[in-house]
């Protein structure tokens, strides 16, 4: 029997699948291991509520007023705050996709499935649906969690919550989105450079909260001192919460940069979101590259 | 798998062609070097060779991990480096370290590989039910693999390989670190789907399970086969059991007077005869039965045996037979995945 007739019965059995299908595939897969560790689910959600409990219990009564006076009458801490915690718990998520990763190289899947048809861009594409899902989950709960706050605080109702209404719920989730990708993408790079859990958390930590402190999360930037306000206006963590914030506020909240062309929420929303794709771009195509070498065949 | 596809494979030509195969780390390490090999559709072959040999980047360009520096390797009639995803589609891979996923149960973990193979929905929840039961899990399958033994994780990692009925499976040192039960009952398995037609390509460091399980095999050595025949052929290099007798006093001269002694007592006038460091050991094709008879020969000659036993012929004998040297001689450094499955299968 010649080659071509082994190809033909081989070709028989078994066909890989189209694109699409591999990524349902494998967004289905670390969905279901999301769910299967819930210790993974727990602790992305412990951080974040603790930050937001704390926060606005200890800080609120001396932030209060300052917030007030810079926002308007109805904003409190808790719904100044809120923003950021939704960036918070996205870069909690993000921190786990590079920590997955690696645990699929240790465990052997990595290559396992390498050695399957399954298509190259799929096993990431689908990876990162999956914890853009995540992100999307947590936000949600992070916005309930946050109103039950403010109306235990203040009784305020969901209107002065959140001023822009379902769009502006919407538009929350779909910033949250476009800011988690840069992180996403970051912690892809510190899993496949440092090949270690630990040290990708590390790598993680390290820039997460100073930059945090660095931005407009947890106070109005005026309030900063000069050289962090430097630091924010480099920082993608000011434009994200900047645009969550504005579309929670319903108002121009950017004053890093000063941008008038549009009208409203508009003169943050649109800056912030030309900024964070540019850091999307730029980590986004180091992690793509990297991901690209670790998946080649070629000898390195 | 049906009789009609089974004849047809078990007739084909090759299902592995390599030629000339190069594989060279950046490092300078040439991992793998110069490999021509034939396999035939439905046999059961093997690697045998130490750490560090290069068993695993051999098979590793095989099932397209790896992109071989030089030469060709053709699987099941694609070419690994222009049509690699059919290559994918058309053999099953187990790694060296156990592969399963330990958040999804071992039925998922079936479920998971059927989807990526693209194994028809229809036939799915039978196929996952006949593969549990193959490999012996099917009272667990709704169980995770992180409370599974070493042996069970295996046997899993075996049925995820096995869901789209490749007509040729890999297998990288499938029983290193597992206790011998859990090795008989793999070897079982691996048995069981090579009768079914199954061309099954095998590395191993143990000569026990590449003369247990296969038709024919390479010893390979620092990245060169140096021998490809079936396992009795190479056996018959050593020239039969080896029989170790341990002296009381064995200085040099002792030594070379038992040497003498085993030599005119007639026993073994065919048979390599050598001093070692305890005493002396004979290579032989009746070493079993002519023990006693050199026992009381030795006796005889005035001797103390303190030590005395017969034992099948080992890696090392083979490699020692073929090559002039011991196989344990060889350094380590260039399958590194010999170390992740140590820890692997301590963890």
């Amino acid at each position: 029997m010649s080659t071509t007739e082994t190809a033909r019965a081989v070709e028989q059995q078994a066909a890989g699948n189209s694109f699409l299908v591999d990524v349902w595939i494998t967004l289905k897969r670390w969905l279901r291991k999301a769910v299967r560790n819930s210790s993974v689910v727990f602790e992305a959600l412990i951080t974040p509520f603790v930050f937001l409990i704390l926060f606005t219990q200890v800080f609120g009564q001396l932030a209060g007023g300052p917030i007030q006076e810079l926002f308007g009458a109805d904003v409190t801490y808790v719904t100044f705050l809120t923003p950021s915690i939704v960036i918070l718990s996205a870069m909690v998520v993000a921190t786990h996709s590079g920590m997955g990763l690696i645990d699929d190289m240790n465990s052997g899947m990595f290559d396992k499935i390498l050695v399957s048809p399954t298509h190259r861009g799929a096993m990431f594409l689908g990876k990162a649906l999956a914890d853009m899902i995540r992100i999307i989950i947590e936000t949600g709960m992070i916005l309930v969690l946050g109103y039950v706050l403010l109306w235990i605080d203040s009784g305020g109702s969901v209107g002065t919550y959140i001023q822009t209404g379902l769009g502006g719920v919407l538009g929350v989730f779909a910033i949250v989105v476009v800011f988690a990708l840069w992180f996403t993408a970051f912690s892809n790079i510190a899993a496949l450079v440092t090949q270690d859990a630990t040290s990708a958390a590390i790598w993680a930590y390290l820039v997460q909260y100073p930059l945090f402190f660095a931005s407009s999360a947890f106070v109005p930037i005026s309030v900063l001192p000069k050289w962090m306000q430097l630091v924010a206006t480099i920082n993608p963590i000011t434009y994200g919460v900047d645009a969550v914030r504005a579309l929670m506020l319903g108002q121009d909240v950017l004053t890093v940069i000063d941008v008038t062309a549009f009208s409203g929420i508009w003169n943050t929303v649109v800056p912030a979101v030309i900024v964070l794709g540019v850091f999307n771009l730029v980590f986004g195509g180091i992690a793509v590259f990297l991901l690209r070498r670790v998946a080649s065949s070629r000898v390195s | 798998m049906s009789a009609e596809t089974t004849e047809r494979r078990k007739a084909s030509s090759t299902a592995i062609t390599a030629r000339n195969v190069e594989l060279t780390y950046s490092d300078g390490t040439r991992a793998v070097r110069d490999i021509d090999l034939d396999i035939p559709q439905g046999e059961f072959f093997g690697f045998l060779g130490p750490n560090g040999a290069g068993k695993t980047t051999a098979i590793k360009t095989f099932v397209t991990l790896l992109q071989p520096t030089a030469g060709s390797v053709t699987v099941n009639g694609f070419d690994v480096g222009e049509d690699p995803r059919a290559v994918r589609s058309s053999i099953g891979y187990m790694a060296q370290e156990t592969s399963v996923d330990e958040e999804l149960t071992a039925r998922e973990n079936i479920q998971y590989a059927c989807e990526i193979y693209g194994v028809p929905r229809s036939g799915r929840v039978e196929r996952i039910d006949d593969l549990l039961a193959l490999v012996d899990l099917a009272d667990v399958a709704d169980k995770q693999p992180s409370g599974f033994s070493g042996g069970m994780k295996k046997r899993l990692d075996v049925a995820t390989a096995l869901v789209h009925e490749p007509p040729l499976v890999f297998l990288d040192e499938p029983t290193t670190g597992l206790d011998p039960r859990a090795r008989l009952c793999l070897w079982e398995h691996f048995r069981e789907i090579n009768e079914q037609g199954t061309t099954m390509f095998l590395t191993t460091q143990y000569l026990e399970e590449a003369d247990e399980l296969c038709d024919r095999l390479s010893v390979i050595q620092n990245g060169q086969l140096i021998a490809t025949d079936s396992p009795n052929a190479l056996k018959s290099q050593v020239g039969g059991d080896i029989l170790g007798i341990t002296l009381e006093d064995p200085t040099a001269e002792q030594r070379a007077h038992a040497q003498r002694v085993v030599r005119e007592s007639g026993l073994f006038e065919e048979d390599t005869i050598e001093p070692t460091d305890e005493g002396v050991a004979i290579a032989s094709e009746h070493a079993r039965r002519e023990g006693t008879d050199l026992l009381v020969a030795l006796r005889e000659a005035g001797f103390t045996v303190t030590g005395f036993d017969v034992r099948s012929p080992t890696l090392d004998d083979v490699f020692l037979a073929i090559t002039g040297e011991t196989a344990s001689e060889e350094t380590a450094d260039e399958d590194q995945p010999d170390d992740t499955v140590q820890t692997a299968v301590s963890r």
